[in-house]
C-alpha cells in the first residue's frame, strides 16, 4: 500500500476517546436513532403510565356509544378521542393499553432470542469442532420449520399468556441470533488478538467474554432492536387469531380481529391498531438501521 | 517518450490546501525503465492512477502535464484517454490475485481483455497460447481452463504480465509487482518483465519500496519522500552517490545479505501524514533530517543538478566523498554482533523429530484421507539468549513452526522440550506457566491488537489472565505500563490511546511490549517487519537487538527476508516444504552456503553493490 492513508488518528477529538464514549458519540451523530429510539421511548412512556393517559378503562363497554366515529368527525364526542369500537370500548384506551403487552413482548422475547442464540453462537463459533457443528445442525434444523407453524404448534402446547408467547418467539428466532452472530465469532476468532489472549495465559472462557463478546456486541445490539420489531409483529399476528392471550388483556392484534366485523362502517376501528403497529415496528427497524451503521466500522467510514 | 513535467496533485482537507505531490518532474525514454521509489505514503502509487485516469474523488492535479507520446493526456478527453489504457499504455498492478476475477477462468479474462483490443474471435485462442507460452507458463492450454486460486501468485502475475504485453504496449506502468510474491519468484517475475521489455522495446514505469532493487532494475531513479520528488537520477548513481539525506537514510537503513556487517542507522520518527502536509512551508523532509538547517523549513528547496542528470532537492546535499568512507557506521559495528546466547546451558526449547501434518478428509463420505505435512522431521535447539532465525519461501512450514513452539498448535510426531522437560507430558501447571517461557509476536499488529483496549490494557493484558486478578494493584499495573512503554520506546502519552490511532510501526512496538510484559526467556517473532517500511524496520529490529541485550531475551525470528535474518541472528536454519534444508552459524550460512536452496535463496536478494548485475540470469545461482 503506497496510497496516502486518511488515518483515524489525525482526528483531533479522537484522542483519549474510550471505545464506549466514540461508539455512543457515533450513534448520536445517526438521525434514524434519534427518530426511532425517541418514538420508542414515548410508547415506552404510554405503556408504563396507561392507567394515567388513557381516557378509560379498556374494557369498559359503553353500550350507548357504541362504534362512536373520533373526535374530529361531525358525530365525534371528546371523551371517545378515537371513537368506540362495537362493544362501546373506547379505541385510544385499548390502543394505549395494548402498547403494555406489545413491548413487553418486545423486549423480553428479542432479550430472550438474544442471550440464547448469542451465548449457543459464541460457544459453537469460539470452541469449533463438534460443537460447533452440533449447534449449526440444530440451527438448520430448527430453520427448516416454518415459523408460523412453529409458532402456533407451540401455543397449542403451551396454551395461552404473554409469557407463553414470549416463550414461544424465543423459541422460534432464537437460530436467527446464532446464524448471523455466530459467522462474526468466527470472524473475530481467526484475529491475532484471540490467540495473543491465550498466549498470554487467559483462560478460554476469560478469552471469550474478553476478546470475542465485545466485537459482536454492535452486531447484537441491531439483532436486538431488528428482533423486537419481528416480535411484535408475532404477537400481534397470535393475537389476531386468538392464540395469544385471553381475552381480558387487550392487544393490538385482538383489536384487529375485533374490528374486522365493523371494517365496512367504522374503519378507524381497524386503522388504529394498524398504525400502531407500522409507527413501532418502524421504529424498530429505524433504531436497528442507524445502530448498525453507527457501530459498524466499516459503513461509518462509507458515511463519514 | 513519457514525460510528467511540473505536475502538482491537491486537495482540500477542512478549507486547507494541500499539495499531495509537488512540482514532480520525470521523464522516461523509449525502451527504459524508471523507478519511482518511496515508502507507503510517498504518494507514488497516485502517479501510476494519474496516468490511468483514475485519480481519487477530492484530488485534482492543479498544475502541470503528464505528456505521453507530445500529448497531455490531462487535455486529452476522457474517450481518446481510455483509447489508449490497455493499448498503448499498460498496467501491471500489486495483487496479482486480486486483480484476477475469482470467477472466471484464466481464459475467459484473457478473452476479454482481447475483445477490448478489438481482436477477431478466431484469431484469440491462437494469440493467448502464444502470449502464456511467452512469460513460460507450463502447458498454456490448459492453463485458459484453470481459475485464479488454482494457480501460484508468481503464475498470477505471469498471466497478467502475458496481457499487460499483448498489445504491443509503449509503456508499461508496474505498480509494485512483485511486493506479494516471494523472492524467488520476484527474480523470475523481474526476469521475465525485462525479457519481455526487451522483445517488445517497451518503456516501464516501476513503482516500488525498494531503493536497492530498483537500482538494480531501472536506469533512471525518482525517489519521492511525502508527495515530493527529492532526488532523480541515473540509478546506480542515486544508490552509490546519493545526494540527498533520505535516500542515504534509505539505504543506510536496509539490511545487507552480502559484504560486511553494519549497525543499521534508523531514521526517527514517520513520514508525515496528508494532513499534515499542509502546515510544512519548507522541505518535507526537514523534521527527521539529521543535517537540517533553519532554512530547511521556511521555504521548499529548488531541485538543483548537483551533477549531470542527478537533480537533488536539498539545501545542503550531502557530500559524495563521504559515502564510501561510511566512517561512521563502523565505528558502531565493532561494538556490535548478533546475540549468540549461552551454548552449554539447557536449551530453552528443543524441537525433536517435530511433525505437524493435517489431514484433509476427501470424497463424498471423506472416506479418503488426505495427509498434508506443514512440517516434516525438524529438529531445532534455542540455547538462553540466542537470536535464530528461520528463513523459507510462504509454505515452507516456518510459520507452522512457530505456533508449534507457542502452541498454538500440537505435534503429530516427535516432542517438543521446553527446559528439558516434554511439554505433551508435562501437567496442565507446566503448561500454564509456559506462557512465562515463549510469548509470541504476530505478523500483522493491526490483527494482533484488540481495537477495544487502549495501549495501557493491551500492554499488561497478561496481568488480567492471573487468577486473582485483585493481587494486581492499579499502580502496580500502571508502573509496569511505564516500563513497557521505555522499553520499546513509545511516548507517554501512548498510553491512552486506541491501536487505530497509532501508525504501523508503534502498533508493532505496543506488540512487542505485550510479549515482553510477562518477561518471557523466549520471544517467537513471526514476520514482524515484513509489513513495514524500510525505515521503520529498522527501527524495530533495532529495539529487538537492544531487548535481547538488556534482557537477555532468546529470540526464533521468522521471516523471508535473509537480510533481516542475517542482522539479528546468530544461527539460521533454512527450510523448504516443511523440511529443513541447511542450519548453521548465519555467517558461515550466508557467505558458505551448502544446499542449493539456499544458494537460490540468496541470490534472489537484489546485493547492495549496484554494479553487480541481479537479477541473475535464470539457471545459474549465485
Amino acid at each position: 500500500m503506497s496510497a496516502f492513508e486518511l488515518s483515524a488518528s489525525t482526528k483531533p477529538h479522537a484522542e483519549r476517546a474510550s471505545s464506549v464514549a466514540s461508539a455512543l458519540r457515533e450513534l448520536a451523530r445517526q438521525p434514524r436513532v434519534w427518530v426511532g429510539g425517541l418514538i420508542l421511548l414515548g410508547a415506552t412512556a404510554l405503556a408504563v403510565f396507561a392507567p394515567w393517559i388513557a381516557p378509560h378503562d379498556p374494557l369498559d363497554q359503553d353500550l350507548l356509544h357504541m362504534l362512536a366515529p373520533p373526535m374530529w368527525a361531525r358525530d365525534g364526542s371528546s371523551s371517545y378521542p378515537l371513537g368506540t369500537d362495537g362493544l362501546g370500548r373506547c379505541v385510544l384506551s385499548r390502543a394505549i393499553y395494548g402498547a403494555r403487552v406489545a413491548l413487553t413482548v418486545a423486549i423480553a422475547a428479542a432479550w430472550g432470542s438474544m442471550l440464547l442464540g448469542s451465548t449457543l453462537a459464541l460457544v459453537g463459533g469460539y470452541f469449533g469442532g463438534i460443537v460447533d457443528r452440533l449447534i449449526s445442525y440444530v440451527v438448520d434444523l430448527w430453520m427448516s420449520f416454518p415459523p408460523v407453524v412453529l409458532s402456533l404448534i407451540l401455543l397449542v402446547g403451551l396454551g395461552t399468556g404473554v409469557d407463553k408467547v414470549i416463550l414461544a418467539v424465543v423459541l422460534v428466532d432464537w437460530t436467527r441470533f446464532c446464524r448471523v452472530v455466530r459467522a462474526d465469532v468466527l470472524v473475530t476468532r481467526r484475529r491475532d488478538f484471540v490467540l495473543a489472549a491465550q498466549l498470554i495465559g487467559f483462560s478460554h472462557w476469560r478469552t471469550m467474554l474478553r476478546e470475542v463478546l465485545p466485537a459482536v456486541v454492535p452486531l447484537m445490539i441491531t439483532l436486538f432492536s431488528i428482533e423486537m420489531g419481528i416480535a411484535i409483529v408475532v404477537e400481534a399476528t397470535l393475537s389476531f387469531i386468538g392464540l395469544s392471550v385471553p381475552p381480558e388483556i387487550t392487544t393490538w392484534g385482538q383489536m384487529l380481529a375485533d374490528a374486522r366485523n365493523d371494517m365496512q362502517s367504522a374503519v378507524w376501528v381497524l386503522l388504529t391498531p394498524v398504525a400502531c403497529i407500522i409507527v413501532t415496528v418502524l421504529a424498530c427497524n429505524l433504531l436497528g438501521d442507524g445502530v448498525r451503521v453507527a457501530l459498524d466500522p466499516r459503513l461509518r467510514q462509507r458515511v463519514g | 517518450m513519457l514525460a510528467i513535467d511540473n505536475l502538482s496533485l491537491s486537495t482540500r482537507i477542512g478549507g486547507q490546501h494541500i499539495d499531495l505531490l509537488r512540482n514532480l518532474s520525470v521523464s522516461l525514454g523509449r525502451g527504459r525503465v524508471l523507478g519511482l521509489v518511496g515508502e507507503s505514503g510517498a504518494g507514488k502509487s497516485m502517479i501510476g492512477r494519474i496516468i490511468a485516469g483514475h485519480t481519487p474523488s477530492r484530488f485534482e492535479v492543479t498544475k502541470g502535464r503528464v505528456l505521453f507520446d507530445d500529448t497531455d493526456l490531462l487535455a486529452l478527453d476522457r474517450k481518446a484517454w481510455r483509447a489508449l489504457l490497455g493499448r498503448r499504455i499498460a498496467f501491471i498492478p500489486q495483487e496479482p490475485l486480486t486483480a484476477l476475477n475469482p470467477v472466471l477462468t484464466i481464459g475467459q479474462t484473457f478473452e476479454e481483455h482481447l475483445a477490448h483490443l478489438g481482436i477477431a474471435p478466431n484469431e484469440r485462442r491462437a494469440l493467448m497460447l502464444q502470449q502464456l507460452d511467452a512469460v513460460h507458463l507450463p502447458k498454456p492450454d490448459d492453463m485458459l481452463h484453470r481459475y485464479p486460486h488454482e494457480l501460484s501468485g508468481g503464475q498470477c502475475q505471469r498471466v497478467l504480465i502475458a496481457m499487460a504485453f499483448v498489445a504491443n504496449p509503449a509503456l508499461i506502468v508496474a505498480d509494485e509487482p512483485t511486493t506479494a510474491l516471494d523472492v524467488v519468484s520476484q527474480v523470475n517475475v523481474l526476469r521475465l518483465l525485462a525479457e519481455q521489455r526487451r522483445q517488445h522495446d517497451t518503456a516501464m514505469l516501476l513503482i516500488t519500496h525498494d531503493l536497492r532493487l530498483a537500482a538494480h532494475v531501472c536506469d533512471d531513479i525518482a525517489v519521492l519522500y511525502a508527495g515530493e520528488q527529492v532526488e532523480y537520477g541515473p540509478a546506480r548513481e542515486v544508490l552509490r552517490r546519493s545526494r540527498h539525506p533520505y535516500t542515504w537514510a534509505l539505504d543506510q537503513a536496509t539490511p545487507d545479505v552480502h559484504g560486511p556487517q553494519r549497525r543499521l542507522s534508523a531514521l526517527g520518527g514517520q513520514m508525515p501524514g496528508i494532513s499534515a502536509l499542509g502546515s510544512m512551508a519548507g522541505c518535507r523532509f526537514a523534521s527527521r533530517c539529521p543535517q537540517r538547517l533553519a532554512a530547511c523549513e521556511a521555504a521548499p528547496p529548488a531541485s538543483i543538478e548537483s551533477a549531470p542528470g542527478h537533480w537533488v532537492r536539498c539545501l545542503k546535499p550531502r557530500d559524495v566523498a563521504s559515502n564510501s568512507a561510511n566512517s561512521a557506521c563502523e565505528s558502531v559495528a565493532a561494538t556490535w554482533q548478533a546475540p549468540g546466547g549461552n551454548a552449554s546451558a539447557t536449551p530453552l526449547i528443543e524441537l525433536r523429530d517435530a511433525t505437524l501434518c493435517y489431514t484433509a478428509r476427501r470424497g463424498l463420505l471423506g472416506q479418503r484421507k488426505v495427509r498434508n505435512f506443514a512440517v516434516e522431521g525438524l529438529s531445532l535447539k534455542v540455547q538462553p539468549g540466542e537470536f535464530v532465525g528461520i528463513v523459507g519461501e510462504s509454505g515452507s512450514g516456518k510459520s507452522s513452526v512457530a505456533k508449534l513452539i507457542v502452541g498454538a498448535e500440537e505435534l503429530t510426531g516427535g516432542a517438543l522440550l521446553i527446559e528439558g522437560q516434554n511439554r505433551a507430558l508435562a501437567g496442565a501447571e507446566v503448561r500454564r506457566l509456559n506462557r512465562e517461557h515463549v510469548q509470541m509476536i504476530f505478523q500483522d499488529p493491526h490483527s494482533a491488537l484488540n481495537p477495544r483496549r487502549s495501549v495501557y490494557r493491551l500492554l499488561t493484558q497478561a496481568y488480567e489472565a492471573d487468577r486473582p486478578a485483585a493481587a494486581m494493584t492499579k499502580r502496580r499495573r500502571a508502573g509496569r505500563a511505564q516500563e513497557l512503554l521505555g522499553d520499546v520506546g513509545l511516548p507517554k502519552d501512548t498510553l491512552a490511546r486506541f491501536p487505530s490511532q497509532l501508525s504501523g510501526g508503534q502498533k508493532q512496538r505496543v506488540n512487542i511490549g505485550r510479549a515482553l510484559c510477562v518477561m518471557p526467556r523466549l520471544i517467537v517473532a513471526d514476520e514482524i517487519v515484513s509489513g513495514l517500511d524500510v525505515s521503520v524496520q529498522a527501527q524495530i529490529l533495532n529495539l529487538l537487538l537492544e531487548l535481547g541485550r538488556r534482557h537477555g531475551i532468546a529470540l526464533v525470528l521468522i521471516s523471508h527476508d535473509l537480510s533481516v535474518v542475517r542482522y539479528l541472528c546468530s544461527r539460521v536454519v533454512v527450510m523448504q516444504r516443511g523440511k529443513m534444508v541447511e542450519q548453521g552459524k548465519t555467517d558461515e550460512v550466508f557467505s558458505d552456503p551448502q544446499h542449493a536452496y539456499t544458494r537460490l535463496l540468496l541470490s534472489s536478494v537484489p546485493p547492495a553493490d549496484p554494479s553487480v548485475a541481479w537479477p541473475p540470469a535464470a539457471g545459474t545461482s549465485h
